[in-house]
């Protein structure tokens, strides 16, 4: 009963911390001085999930007090984003976004309750997760320079797979359609798992999907990766080649993950967050966990929340000429 | 054979593992306990717990004790989870029989017979042939995952959308079938439930549909709600009715003996081998396979039943076959995630999430890499179930005495636990409102008598129906041959076909004679 | 919606049933009437009462019949969303209501069941009527809800007809008190759980819904449900983990 009692004793400790907040409201403090609840707009166990909780474990160990992450899902990730969006600007409730929630989600959903660049404070990029062309093993084309005049000719044939509209793999597919000028039958699934399934098991023929989910997959040949869209080889895929060195550069996508606050958060607890989310990505440990995944880690310059700021511009003005014609 | 054995030997050696354990309050002296063990022995008993509490769904719970598993070895923690996801099955029958409120969506069917079973004062040989039946169905399916788990996984590659889409024909048929009543009434419940499971973002173009800008109803109706509804609140209200009191004190009056009887043993032992080669094969198919089988496996208890009009009214063949075959889906459906490294449920999705929080990404590459992990896990499930049976049997004599707790007192408690259940599914106010809403819709179908079941069964069916239809459509550029060419699709239509001939001449023969006899007077 | 027909028929006289489609027919009117009285008092966003009576009489009275001409006529003008709900939900149920009262119903259990159905049906149809339909070869958003919605249509008629085909049992008794103490109960949880927290909400509803039945007894009912909350309050937070506030926002801040 180790696990459930550990689970006891750390609530009532939460309890008990909460009460002595209570107790001595005018006590001299530096923030945090309860714990803090960090929203993921995605299930237990998904990329998003898996990136937060190895960043929020040694940000909770520098401020001292607890990060309890709370999973909320729901259309793309939007609603637990709206409801972070009005939570109390306290800096007790943050959010982890990412390229869905807080870029694609302006073009793909017209009526969304937020907007990404005025309801949110830009804490820090916490990691990037390179997205790869991936295709049946028995898909005709041998490299990129292939599929591409492959798909161009035989852009009637071919059934692209996603895991369902706003996900990373249906974004990302369309960019890469967008530059190929080309409309080919793009087939949803529930989920990267169900797309997964339905491309190792030849039903479809390409999908364009993060690093995590494929990379067992090509190391045991059922199925094959054509590039990856980053500036850099990823390491532990060396043997695929950038979309760079494959011939179209053009196609550059990372599933960033970040971290937010609501609008009107002082500036002092963004830097002290800000600051702990940096120390967290020196950390050796978490480097190493991180690395496993397959994500980028950014460098000390794209880690400040002015950068974090560009990017959510950056990447709304990406995104919205590619999405809005198909929503 | 040998590797068998000596993967088998492997596995159990690492549930075995002893390590040490010195508490200081033992002062130096150390106690040898298994991790492995004791998390299995938790995940039964959690997930026992969870199955039985009304509304509490097991992808919730695996979800919220998933952040736990964190601190532990990686074994230990899918051991855990794994114990969860099956002990569910177990606890998932008792509330259908007691207190006809399946938990579970596999468990819609045992509620059906075990309920009435209840009703007749024979719910302890209703609950313990539902264990049995798990017990042999767990076993069996744990050898199967061992010695087949590689080609079968086949069969799970197979299946493309075309043959999805026959199957969830065939799953809707198979409801047909069970009802008691009218074909009519089943056909509309049927298509009310598919309707029902439309609401919420289309799949293809995330258009809201029939969600009236309810931001609850965006992803749809949850399961939990509807079944809460319709059969957990509805059945209290109904219960409620003037003139109800009498039948309850009856119920509580005939409470006959605790264990089954030889002729029950004797009646359903061939109906636990069917549906556990039922539950074994339809398990492996990703999504919506271990619904199907419960459903199968009833019907086809149904369909060679010597006296069909039994089901329905206490029929004990009628919860061990459903049973057998939900709780052998369960441990069959983890032959995708063991051999290929995808997962088929919600549960295996977080148990992947587990694994990558771990540092294992599973792959198809996972039972050489990680053998300790996968035989771990495997002879994990055989212990697993034997600590359910232990856990189970035991129990019934408990669960039985429950119904003796006077109606005033159980129902305002069974209401509290629906709605606390339903409310933690996503800690959302409106799901709680919305499954009183269904509470009085499925008060409504029990006085116009229609039943509940086929449309449960529709709604869970319906977007995987749906969905693969669109996609088989997609792939085919609108041919709707697909589903006749793919043979796997061809044959599942056939029998679909079949089924429904044989259920709707009879009924409309029936129907036929009465309207004459009718005229003539 | 359906319990607005809770009267006995008689296999001559329908006049209540009739009443009941009748009322059923304008049901979803009566509905956002009712829930735009909330706006007079800042709750929600929706119209104000006044429009949404305005609106809805208009298209009832005028507006669907103009579209009705109108497309016959071969108009192909978009009708708004009230028309639509006219055209489509509440005209056929008035037709229906008025076919009723020529005839015999021998089995109201399923006359009654089988029109409710389509009913629903028909209101599905409207919901997924702004729904896009097929695209070429491909499945819009709206053609399986429409197609199953037709489906459900047919079926529910079917079943009227076997109730007016063949004798059958009449309409079921309704009580009032369970379903009424029971829904305000569980209302209540929904509403008061966040703000109050599991104790008050679980014990205050047990209480509520220990109403639903004559048979309670007061004392035992409290001592069970303070039992249970206290249960409820270990189990569902410290056992299985699952988030949940315990006590009153306001005691706790």
């Amino acid at each position: 009963m180790t696990s459930i009692r550990a689970l006891a004793a750390g609530a009532c400790a939460a309890a008990l911390a909460s009460l002595c907040g209570f107790v001595a409201p005018g006590a001299a403090q530096t923030y945090p001085t309860r714990g803090i609840t960090m929203i993921v707009p995605f299930a237990a166990g998904g990329p998003t999930d898996v990136i937060s909780r190895i960043v929020t474990a040694h940000m909770a160990q520098t401020f001292g007090q607890s990060i309890v992450i709370e999973n909320v899902v729901g259309a793309g990730g939007t609603t637990a984003t709206a409801r972070a969006a009005r939570a109390a600007n306290d800096g007790y409730t943050l959010i982890t976004g990412h390229m869905g929630t807080h870029a694609a989600s302006v073009p793909l959903y017209p009526k969304l309750a937020y907007h990404p660049e005025k309801d949110f404070e830009p804490i820090a990029l916490l990691a990037g997760t390179p997205i790869l062309i991936l295709a049946r093993k028995d898909f005709p084309p041998k490299d990129l320079k292939e599929f591409v005049t492959y798909v161009k000719t035989n852009a009637e044939k071919v059934n692209a797979a996603h895991a369902g509209v706003g996900s990373v793999s249906h974004v990302s597919c369309e960019l890469l359609h967008s530059i190929l000028d080309i409309k080919p039958v793009g087939v949803p699934f529930n989920g990267t798992g169900p797309a997964m399934n339905a491309l190792v098991g030849g039903q479809v023929d390409y999908i364009c999907d993060q690093i995590v989910n494929a990379v067992p997959q090509i190391n045991a040949g059922t199925i094959k990766a054509y590039a990856i869209a980053t500036a850099e080889r990823n390491p532990s895929l060396p043997n695929v080649p950038t979309t760079a060195e494959a011939g179209l550069p053009a196609f550059q996508a990372q599933a960033w993950n970040a971290m937010f606050a609501p609008k009107g958060t002082s500036p002092a607890i963004v830097a002290s967050l800000n600051a702990a989310a940096v120390k967290a990505l020196d950390d050796e440990t978490v480097r190493k966990r991180l690395l496993e995944l397959g994500s980028v880690i950014p460098p000390p310059a794209d880690r400040t929340p002015e950068a974090l700021a560009k990017l959510v511009k950056n990447e709304i003005a990406k995104w919205t000429p590619v999405l809005k014609p198909a929503s | 054979m040998f590797d068998l054995f000596h993967n088998l030997g492997l596995g159990f050696g690492v549930v075995f593992q002893i390590s040490w354990w010195s508490p200081w309050w033992l002062y130096g002296l150390s106690l040898p306990i298994s991790i492995n063990i004791l998390m299995c022995l938790i995940g039964a008993l959690v997930g026992t717990l969870v199955g039985v509490l009304p509304g509490i769904g097991t992808v919730a719970t695996v979800a919220m004790l998933l952040p736990i598993t964190f601190g532990l070895p990686p074994v230990g923690a899918l051991i855990m989870l794994a114990g969860i996801y099956y002990g569910a099955q177990y606890g998932g029958s008792t509330t259908s029989i007691l207190v006809n409120i399946p938990g579970e969506a596999t468990s819609v069917v045992t509620a059906i017979d075990g309920h009435q079973m209840a009703k007749q004062g024979r719910a302890g040989p209703a609950l313990a042939i539902a264990a049995i039946g798990s017990f042999f169905a767990g076993c069996v399916a744990t050898v199967l995952i061992a010695v087949l788990g590689a080609p079968l996984t086949k069969l799970a590659l197979a299946f493309g959308p075309a043959e999805y889409f026959s199957l969830m024909v065939l799953g809707l048929i198979f409801a047909v079938v069970l009802a008691k009543g009218s074909v009519l009434k089943a056909i509309a419940m049927i298509v009310f439930g598919l309707l029902l499971s439309m609401v919420g973002s289309d799949i293809e173009t995330g258009a809201s549909r029939m969600a009236f800008n309810i931001p609850e109803l965006a992803d749809g109706l949850g399961f939990a709600t509807v079944a809460m509804g319709v059969f957990g609140f509805a059945e209290i209200i109904r219960n409620l009715d003037a003139g109800a009191e009498m039948n309850r004190d009856l119920v509580q009056q005939k409470i006959t003996g605790l264990m089954p009887t030889r002729k029950d043993l004797i009646d359903s032992a061939p109906a636990i081998l069917r549906g556990t080669v039922l539950g074994s094969i339809l398990g492996i198919l990703p999504g919506g396979g271990a619904v199907i089988a419960s459903f199968a496996s009833y019907t086809l208890e149904k369909k060679i039943a010597k006296n069909p009009s039994r089901f329905g009214r206490g029929a004990i063949e009628g919860v061990a076959a459903p049973e057998s075959a939900n709780n052998a889906a369960a441990q069959t459906s983890f032959i995708p995630l063991l051999t290929l490294g995808i997962p088929p449920n919600a549960v295996m999705a977080l148990m992947v999430g587990a694994m990558t929080i771990h540092g294992i990404v599973p792959g198809p590459q996972v039972m050489q890499k990680q053998p300790e992990l996968v035989w771990g896990m495997i002879a994990s499930m055989w212990i697993g179930n034997l600590m359910l049976i232990i856990i189970n049997l035991p129990l019934v004599g408990i669960w039985v005495r429950l119904l003796r707790v006077p109606y005033r007192l159980m129902f305002p408690s069974i209401v509290i636990f629906c709605a606390i259940g339903i409310y933690s599914v996503n800690n959302a106010p409106v799901d709680v409102i919305l499954a009183g809403v269904f509470g009085l819709v499925g008060y409504w179908l029990i006085k116009h008598d229609f039943e509940p079941a086929p449309l449960l069964l529709g709604m869970v069916l319906g977007p995987l129906m749906e969905e693969n239809l669109r996609r088989a459509l997609l792939i085919s550029r609108g041919d709707w041959s697909v589903f006749l060419t793919r043979p796997l699709s061809a044959v599942l239509l056939a029998i679909a076909a079949f089924l429904l001939v044989l259920t709707v001449l009879p009924a409309l023969r029936a129907k036929r004679d009465e309207v004459f006899t009718e005229s003539e007077n | 919606m359906a319990d607005t027909m809770g009267h006995s028929a008689t296999t001559t006289r329908n006049t209540s049933v009739v009443i009941g489609f009748c009322l059923l027919a304008v049901a979803p009117q009566i509905f956002e009437f009712i829930w735009s009285i909330g706006t007079i008092f800042g709750w929600g966003a929706g119209r104000g009462p006044a429009t949404v009576v305005i609106s809805h009489a208009t298209a009832l009275l005028a507006g669907a019949p103009g579209a009705l001409i109108g497309a016959i006529g071969g108009d192909t003008k978009k009708a708004s969303s009230e028309v639509l709900l006219a055209l489509i939900y509440s005209y056929p149920l008035f037709a229906v209501a008025i076919l009723t009262i020529f005839m015999t119903i021998r089995s109201a259990q399923d006359y009654v069941g089988g029109i409710a159905l389509m009913a629903l049906a028909l209101f599905a149809l409207w919901a997924s009527s702004d729904l896009q339909g097929m695209r070429g070869f491909s499945f819009g958003a709206g053609t399986a809800p429409r197609m199953f919605g037709g489906l459900l249509v047919a079926l529910g008629a079917g079943i009227a007809l076997t109730g007016l085909l063949t004798d059958g049992p009449a309409m079921a008794h309704y009580a009032w008190r369970g379903p009424l103490f029971v829904m305000v109960s569980i209302v209540f949880f929904a509403l008061a759980i966040r703000p109050l927290g599991v104790v008050v909400t679980a014990f205050a509803s047990f209480l509520i819904a220990a109403m639903g039945t004559h048979e309670t007894r007061w004392v035992e009912a409290i001592i069970v449900g303070a039992c249970l909350t206290l249960g409820c309050a270990l189990l569902f937070p410290y056992v299985l983990g699952l988030p949940m506030p315990m006590f009153p926002r306001f005691l706790v801040q």
